[in-house]
């Protein structure tokens, strides 16, 4: 039961990283139904960010600076949509066009970010790196604690804009029926622009709550791609809150599962899980079996 | 003939080519372009349906892996042998991975494709080799695979790549690329006229994913050397598999060959000039590839250097035919040819028809959506060659009821009959061969076909002898025949409809369900609609109406059933129904009988 328990709590802890690098994947699929196959390098280039006010001189903590990462991952985010994704949603064709331009877009920012720092692992460690403290039995390390609390915060301070602002209201509208949402005069250009901004800030502050017990490559991403679209898919495509949901989830599977099975294949079971959850129920554990009749 | 001079414009070039070259990076250039056209060739099979793969490294993994320990094994087997078995062990791993998403829409095969090779890969480098040396063996240049003259690599490559080539252009002049391609267009509206679109979209991911296994054997001999398990799972080759296939047409025939010729030589040529210092030239030429196809020509050079052309010949005002050979040597034919039937099933078993037995029954069906009752305890009967009308307010349930009819959505509780068999069970393709057609309200398409060939997808499901003669016969029945080659966008509300009724008249149906037919038709057209319909049926042909212009219907059926809520308020003859006073107030208002009796 203690070992069980061992796993469980990091579990919950790294599941809440997940979570809120999900939930950025979440908010723009379930607005724009673009599926962003670069959302991962976006949390892939805000851990260089991290990296680079650590280590780069400033010396800036990274649970400090996550609300600078989130401004830059909101501006760029932004500029993304603008430059790129806008030119290719909305229609249905689109859809095979949307695929290739993202994956395009993460090759690109995988290769360019592999010029310019090569492919060695940048770690962060700030001072408190390998501190802990025991819960009876249990150790709990530190950093991943604050990048835990530092998911809560956001997922709080997410569900406020989402309720209780005006823009944060459009984009819940938008995500249930954009069409139903222009005739009630949403403007749907600036509300796409505005949650592909704040979706690509929230993987990437998830990023900057990941670097300080995960080494950083050009190629981090492809580790979190499935994991993120595991979440995503676990909690229904689309839904900001089931997004979050399914990151715990997969967090807490993919530690337990080290009970059983050695840790180097943890990830097999989020694989299998994903699978398993496409062929059942497609639309998340907690949406209605749709078939193509 | 016209078919065959692609074929011998790739070979030409490659002769050519070929003999000029010497240098040993050139022939390694020349090799590498062919693998990853054969490549893309395969997995553009299944883009024909409209599926986009990211998973096809799972093959090209299983493929290398195979052929490599069998060698290494003590029966020493061959890597001829190896590719075969490779390619079967890829093609039952595709059908295992395929059948459960091909049920699902199309978004979430990509989605399932993703972590296939990831999870081989993990397991191979895990509890196998995550490296294997493939045993060098110069003394049996053909048993091994193993030439000294890097050129034999080249034109066993074409010699492949022709092969997959053949295999795909067949499968696109034959009903299985049509099929396909109407799968791809709507692929709701071809299970409703029996494309079985789990077997097709199965049988094209089994040949796709064979034939990426035998191009990885390929790839392992004559380029990489050695298996690892990092590059032959890895997310790379699904990216080139993506670059060249999107770049020169997606689900096009010749594309990836055209996107492997710009692009293999471009990203190597740089990595081979700056890849010293620029570590991801190779990988950066690729991602640029798909980032400006997406926002330039999404569908590829092959289509957008066709369109051009018509264009170019539309200005110039030069003489068609030339234009139109072009275009034909360029693109699949829109349609099957002769070789139609190569792939056909048996013709299609009916169920037997005991006198007396109606040909619908619908028992007690009740659904709902949520907490939102649409249909409760509906029971009615329509006897051979009855025709009844289904009319109701909106929200009455009468489309959802033709949707439980055709599998299109699963009753809550109840039973459909059809010629006294319980059909609740069986999906929309078996129900349409069984003789169960209809037309929509919001009326479907094929939009990428033109008019014959959306008749001709019908054929197809239907297992008609032929099916484009069939098709273009009935067009001409039902008046359409000068627009059978036309463009579907291009006609009228009244020429849609018949083009729908065209449709759902091919398989010579038993029964036939309208919905809506007269929606949007003048009172000419809906006489001639009416006519159209009698001179398709037979005698036997038992037909379900529902509409909305009720003096229309009641001068067309024997018999009404009125919906309100989901509940039946009356049903009998026509008169009986219309007068009825609870239908009145629900449905057709007080001043109804003021207009019925001024009739």
């Amino acid at each position: 039961m203690i070992e069980f328990l061992q796993f469980l709590v990091p579990g919950i802890l790294i599941g809440g990283v997940y979570a809120l690098l999900a939930s950025g994947l979440g908010l723009i699929f379930g607005v724009m139904r673009v599926v962003n196959f670069a959302q991962a390098d976006f949390m892939m280039l805000a851990m260089y960010l991290s990296w680079a006010v650590f280590a780069g001189g400033v010396g800036m903590d990274p649970f400090l600076a996550a609300p600078l990462v989130f401004a830059a991952f909101f501006v760029g985010g932004m500029a993304v949509h603008w430059l790129f994704v806008r030119h290719v949603i909305g229609r249905r064709e689109n859809h095979d066009a949307q695929v290739i331009l993202t994956i395009g877009l993460g090759l690109i920012f995988q290769n360019l970010i592999l010029i310019r720092y090569s492919s060695e692992p940048r770690i962060v460690a700030p001072s408190y790196a390998n501190d802990g403290d025991y819960l009876g039995e249990i150790f709990i390390s530190r950093v991943r604690l604050y990048a835990f609390l530092l998911s809560v915060v956001v997922a709080a301070l997410l569900f406020l804009f989402l309720n209780r602002t005006r823009t944060g209201r459009a984009i819940r509208a938008a995500s249930e029926n954009w069409e139903a949402a222009t005739y009630m005069g949403v403007d749907i250009g600036r509300t796409n622009l505005i949650a592909f901004g704040v979706g690509t800030a929230l993987t990437a502050v998830g990023g900057s709550a990941l670097v300080t017990f995960q080494s950083i490559t050009p190629f981090v991403g492809l580790r979190f791609v499935v994991v993120m679209f595991a979440a995503v898919v676990l909690g229904g495509l689309g839904s900001v809150g089931g997004a979050f949901v399914g990151g715990v989830l997969i967090g807490i599977i993919q530690s337990v599962s080290q009970v059983w099975t050695s840790a180097a294949v943890k990830n097999v079971w989020v694989f299998g899980l994903f699978l398993l959850i496409l062929y059942v129920r497609p639309n998340g554990l907690f949406g209605k079996v749709q078939r193509a009749i | 003939m016209r078919r065959l001079v692609p074929f011998a414009v790739l070979v030409g070039a490659v002769a050519l080519l070929d003999g000029r070259l010497d240098q040993r990076f050139h022939v390694r250039v020349l090799t590498l372009a062919i693998v990853w056209a054969l490549a893309g060739v395969a997995w553009n099979l299944m883009a024909k349906a409209g599926q986009i793969s990211l998973g096809h490294s799972a093959f090209t993994g299983i493929g290398a892996y195979a052929f490599t320990m069998l060698l290494r094994s003590d029966a020493d087997v061959s890597p001829w042998i190896g590719m075969v078995v490779g390619m079967g062990i890829a093609a039952f791993v595709a059908l295992a991975v395929g059948l459960p998403t091909f049920r699902l829409k199309g978004f979430y095969f990509t989605l399932a494709t993703i972590s296939f090779p990831l999870i081989l890969e993990l397991l191979v480098a895990h509890n196998g080799d995550p490296e294997l040396t493939v045993p060098f063996h110069p003394e049996n240049e053909w048993r091994y695979m193993e030439f000294a003259d890097a050129h034999t690599y080249v034109w066993i490559g074409l010699v492949m790549l022709v092969v997959a080539l053949a295999i795909s252009a067949l499968i696109d002049v034959t009903s299985f690329g049509f099929t396909l391609r109407a799968i791809r267009d709507n692929e709701v509206l071809a299970r409703a006229v029996g494309i079985r679109t789990v077997v097709w979209k199965s049988a094209a991911f089994i040949i796709s994913a064979a034939l990426s296994a035998a191009m990885a054997v390929l790839w392992v001999k004559a380029v990489l050397r050695v298996t690892v398990a990092e590059e032959v799972f890895g997310i790379t080759v699904v990216i080139v598999m993506l670059s060249v296939a999107f770049v020169g047409g997606v689900g096009r025939t010749w594309g990836p060959v055209v996107g492997a010729a710009f692009l293999i030589p471009l990203a190597m040529f740089l990595d081979d000039s700056i890849g010293e210092s620029v570590p991801g030239a190779q990988e950066l030429v690729y991602a640029a590839a798909l980032v400006l196809v997406a926002l330039l020509i999404p569908d590829g050079i092959v289509p957008a250097a066709e369109r051009g052309w018509e264009r170019l010949v539309a200005t110039l005002g030069v003489s068609s035919p030339r234009g139109d050979r072009v275009r034909r040597v360029l693109a699949p034919d829109p349609r099957p040819s002769s070789l139609l039937t190569v792939v056909r099933r048996p013709p299609r078993r009916r169920l037997p028809s005991p006198p007396g037995m109606p040909v619908l029954e619908v028992d007690g069906v009740a659904k709902s959506f949520g907490a939102n009752r649409v249909l409760s305890d509906v029971a009615f009967r329509v006897r051979a060659g009855e025709r009844l009308g289904l009319i109701g307010p909106n929200g009455a349930g009468k489309t959802t009821l033709f949707n439980i009819m055709t599998a299109h959505l699963r009753a809550d509780s109840g039973r459909v009959l059809f010629k006294g068999v319980e059909i609740d069970r069986m999906r929309a393709p078996r129900r349409y061969e069984l003789g169960i057609s209809r037309t929509f309200q919001v009326p479907q398409g094929f939009h990428l076909m033109s008019p014959l060939d959306n008749v001709a997808v019908a054929a197809i499901g239907a297992s008609v002898p032929h099916p484009m003669k069939a098709s273009m016969a009935m067009l001409e029945r039902v008046g359409l025949a000068g627009m059978a080659l036309g463009e579907l966008g291009a006609l009228t509300v009244a020429e849609t409809k018949t083009l729908e009724l065209a449709r759902a008249m091919v398989s010579d149906p038993e029964l036939l369900l309208l919905d809506e037919p007269l929606a949007g038709l003048n009172e000419t057209e809906r006489i001639r609609f009416f006519e159209t319909v009698d001179d398709l049926v037979g005698p036997e042909t038992a037909i379900v109406v529902i509409e909305h212009s009720v003096r229309a219907l009641i001068r067309y059926v024997e018999s009404v059933v009125a919906l309100d809520e989901g509940r039946i308020i009356a049903d009998g003859s026509p008169e009986a129904v219309v007068s009825d006073p609870q239908v009145i107030k629900a449905y057709l208002g007080s001043k109804w009988m003021g207009h019925a009796r001024d009739q």
